[in-house]
């Protein structure tokens, strides 16, 4: 944890010049992916020896054109980049950071119920999102130095999504009495001088960040599943995979990579059949075979419809043989056979097909 | 002092048990006892068998089996998972807010208790628990509340979690002696589980056992890296306990720990949860525990029914428990020590590196979520879930519903080191669905009877008749041969088989009931000489 603390603790300075705090608590806002190992450096050098927090620099999410805006204002009052570096911290920020890649902004439904269940009482805290926001600069300015860009606190503070008080708040009926007793504020400002509606804001804020914990959240989300390996992918395909067998790159697989890879990896692994349909073969005792899509089967009966449409309905005995023609056997096999490394292999070989 | 209080309760009883109990109430010395004329317990009798010694309806006569009554729930509460208890002719069953008294004959409403309630998770409710007079239900609002037998007015309430905290109330509570035994439910924060007894009286607080230690330093702290983690490590007791009075022990099966799913700020093996513990009933105090999960990361809750029969292994007779745990191993343990006898796989998984020592499995890391997806056998649902499974004492064979099911496995939360709460799930999948007959010898399948309509969410009766009794994928409610699996009767009721099945006998006829989607059907083997009485008078 602490050394997590401070990888993240010299990332972001320079671009602000106005030092508010130099001992911000930091977490990271979003993980690190592999390729982003090296922009993260490239925005360490950039940044240089950090003065500012990273929180505060990204605590509001901004579209591209508006951190185009920030680095520009930055790099006229002296950070220094080459056109690459530039173009690297951009991107880093953008992906990160950005209003358009922050699903907690854009997917988080307005003055909903919250969790996929309906945890909780009938009376609980329901987020404004326009007040969550207003809170989130209360937040930036107060709170985010000691308990995080989450709420999950640090060295310093609490971790508030584990906050008993929090849980039982209602739109800062019981934050609004414990900072009126004086807490410390990361401004200096007395925690009891926030206005009512203040305080509401940053309840507004800290329900956000509790509910994105929950299932269901907007926050949680598939992350990169192309780590593998694609000429190795492209090895199994061809050889030990026998997917070649079935499959063609220039044919039903031309053009699959432009699929997200986490529906390519779904799709590879549990594929739903969309051409080739699963069969049954009906044959009586004294009848002739009949071929048809299932329409109903268990350990009593069986039916199913023709090629011509008709339904055909049987009471299973000994006599009556049935046999289920399935083209994703070879898929199902494979469960049993693959292991996790081809399997991110494969998809990374999928997606270069564009 | 606890002996005293309890010696002046029972006598109390005993004398309660006399004229001055009123018609319908049921005598405390009949709870949980092996069932015939009714089913006084969630699990019949207190083993959790669903083993029933009636023979009226059996292999031979199943196809003469009639529909008798159908009780329709209808309040928008989902499918009846509660198995309901009959007790002197009366049927008692829920649904979230709901409880119903009918006619066990007939199948006709006597009362209806509407709770008015606060919120909480409506997943489902498991039924009621019963002692002389009182019935005594679990809220989805986190209330423990007692009402009169024989009208359904409310005696008294109790609060039994935090409805803040995203706790809520789902299982059936378990009558133990003087104890009324409710577990909690409710895994969307990490917060810590536990179980806790009542006085049947008064719903005053008798005891709680946290299912997680409460500080460092505690037995089973050892196993979590520090107190917050602990303190918020899960471990809901989502199911209803089995009981032995011989031993004077309960069994309680434990459920995940928390965060679940991103599980890296919990290192360990994380005691009690994922756990079948063994507690004594009178002070809640621990007495053994085997833990089916260690360091679970799968959301493979170890709450499946901890069932207990008495056995020979190697010759020797033993007092047993089995559990077919949702993460796809089933293990046969000694209980009264806790000692583990066999631990086999009842599916065949990839997530384990094998038993370790105490015949618990060892977690293969590669196997637990990962950012970039693993896959796993089982999936979340698990091998078995809930649904009660069945121990026939006539085939020495433990019936289980269960899956062979792949998904995969995603870490969600960015913050890798210190997820909180849902930080991931599976997704995606595969499956294929059995009852599987296990020989609790040897662990092995003695037969596998495949759901070609793919699996159901049901639980299991057996019977002395030499049945099984389930559900199917296809809305069948299905009777299959105790020896052979061979496929005997169904009806279509036209939605899936959502409790455990109950069997019964009233006025000479055997009754079974069953639930299915938010219907409750009653089949019955009818007399040999039909509506007798009723021609005799028209004639």
């Amino acid at each position: 944890m602490t050394r997590n603390i401070k990888r993240f603790v010299a990332l972001v300075g320079i671009m602000f010049a106005l030092c508010l705090s130099g001992s911000a608590i930091l977490q990271p806002t979003v993980a690190m992916q592999p390729q982003q190992a090296d922009a993260r450096a490239v925005v360490q050098k950039v940044c240089g020896t950090a003065c500012h927090a990273l929180e505060r620099a990204t605590v509001t999410p901004r579209s591209r054109a508006q951190w185009e805006d920030v680095m520009s204002k930055m790099i006229s009052m002296g950070a220094k980049a080459t056109d690459e570096e530039y173009a690297t911290v951009l991107n880093y920020l953008a992906a990160n950071y950005g209003r358009d890649a922050s699903a907690a902004q854009a997917n988080r439904p307005a003055g909903k119920s919250v969790g996929v269940l309906g945890a909780g009482a009938n009376d609980k805290h329901i987020v404004d999102n326009a007040a969550a926001d207003r809170g989130r600069a209360v937040w930036a300015a107060q709170c985010i130095n000691c308990h995080g860009t989450t709420a999950r606190g640090g060295d310093k503070g609490s971790n508030l999504v584990r906050s008993d008080m929090m849980w039982s708040d209602r739109y800062g009926s019981d934050l609004g009495p414990f900072l009126q007793k004086g807490h410390p504020t990361q401004s200096g400002t007395p925690s009891s001088s926030l206005s009512k509606t203040q305080i509401e804001e940053l309840s507004h804020f800290i329900h956000q960040r509790l509910y994105d914990t929950l299932r269901g959240s907007p926050i949680f989300n598939v992350q990169n599943v192309l780590t593998g390996n694609a000429k190795e992918g492209e090895a199994y395909f061809n050889g030990e995979g026998k997917c070649a067998t079935c499959h063609s790159i220039t044919g039903d697989l031309a053009g699959f990579g432009k699929t997200n890879p986490v529906n390519i990896q779904q799709r590879f692994m549990f594929p739903r059949a969309r051409t080739k349909k699963l069969t049954i073969t009906v044959t009586p005792a004294n009848g002739p075979a009949i071929t048809g899509t299932p329409v109903h089967i268990d350990d009593f009966d069986v039916s199913l419809r023709d090629d011509k449409g008709e339904y055909h309905s049987w009471k299973r005995t000994a006599a009556l043989k049935v046999v289920t023609n399935d083209p994703l056997k070879a898929h199902i096999e494979l469960l049993d056979k693959i292991t996790d490394k081809t399997m991110h292999d494969i998809v990374a070989y999928l997606e270069s097909l564009k | 002092m606890k002996i005293i209080r309890t010696l002046l309760f029972l006598a109390l009883w005993s004398i309660g048990a006399g004229p001055l109990f009123a018609q319908g109430s049921l005598d405390p010395a009949k709870v949980g006892q092996a069932p015939t004329d009714g089913w006084t317990n969630y699990h019949g009798d207190y083993s959790g068998r669903r083993y029933s010694t009636l023979k009226q309806i059996n292999a031979n006569n199943i196809n003469s089996l009639s529909l008798a009554w159908v009780f329709r729930a209808n309040v928008n509460q989902g499918a009846i998972k509660a198995t309901p208890l009959v007790v002197n002719g009366v049927m008692y069953f829920t649904v979230p807010d709901h409880v119903w008294a009918i006619d066990a004959r007939t199948g006709r409403e006597i009362w209806h208790h509407v709770w008015p309630s606060q919120g909480g998770i409506h997943i489902g409710n498991r039924g009621v628990g019963i002692l002389g007079d009182t019935l005594y239900v679990e809220t989805a609002d986190c209330n423990l509340v007692a009402l009169n037998l024989k009208d359904g007015k409310e005696k008294w309430r109790k609060t039994i979690c935090d409805l803040d905290q995203f706790f809520f109330g789902s299982t059936s509570p378990i009558i133990v002696k003087n104890h009324v035994i409710t577990g909690i439910s409710g895994d969307d924060l990490d917060r810590a589980g536990y179980i806790q007894s009542h006085d049947p009286v008064t719903g005053k607080i008798q005891w709680r056992w946290y299912v997680v230690p409460q500080k460092m330093g505690d037995p089973g702290s050892e196993t979590w890296p520090n107190e917050d983690a602990m303190k918020h490590g899960g471990g809901m007791t989502w199911q209803p306990i089995t009981y032995d009075p011989e031993l004077n022990l309960i069994y309680v099966p434990t459920g995940n720990p928390q965060p679940v799913i991103a599980h890296k700020n919990r290192a360990g093996a994380n005691l009690y949860t994922e756990s079948i513990v063994a507690l004594n009933p009178d002070t809640g105090k621990m007495v053994w525990y085997f833990q089916a999960s260690p360091h679970d990361t799968h959301d493979w809750d170890a709450t499946q029914v901890p069932v207990l029969f008495d056995g020979e292994v190697n010759g020797q007779k033993r007092k047993l428990l089995a559990q077919a745990s949702r993460n796809g191993f089933f293990f046969v343990l000694d209980r009264a020590t806790g000692k583990n006898i066999l631990t086999t796989e009842f599916v065949k998984t990839n997530w384990s590196k094998g038993i370790d020592a105490k015949g618990q499995p060892i977690p293969n890391p590669a196997k637990e979520p990962q950012v970039d997806g693993a896959l796993v056998t089982p999936n979340q649902y698990g091998a078995t879930n809930w649904p009660p499974p069945s121990f026939s004492p006539d085939t020495g064979l433990f019936y289980v519903n269960a899956f062979r099911a792949f998904s995969i496995y995603y870490i969600y939360d960015p913050d890798l080191e210190n997820p909180q709460g849902w930080g991931g799930t599976d997704r995606g999948g595969w499956q294929e669905a059995m009852m599987q007959a296990i020989d609790y010898k040897t662990g092995k399948i003695r037969w596998s009877h495949k759901w070609e309509g793919g699996g159901s969410r049901s639980g299991v009766l057996t019977t002395a008749g030499n049945l099984v009794f389930t559900g199917d994928g296809t809305n069948n409610f299905v009777a299959l041969d105790a020896r052979t699996g061979d496929a005997l009767w169904h009806a279509n009721l036209g939605a899936g088989v959502a409790n455990g099945p109950i069997t019964y006998e009233l006025n000479g006829n055997q009754y079974v009931v069953v639930g299915a989607g938010d219907t409750l059907y009653g089949f019955v083997m009818l007399a040999k000489e039909p509506s007798r009485q009723l021609s005799q008078r028209s004639r």
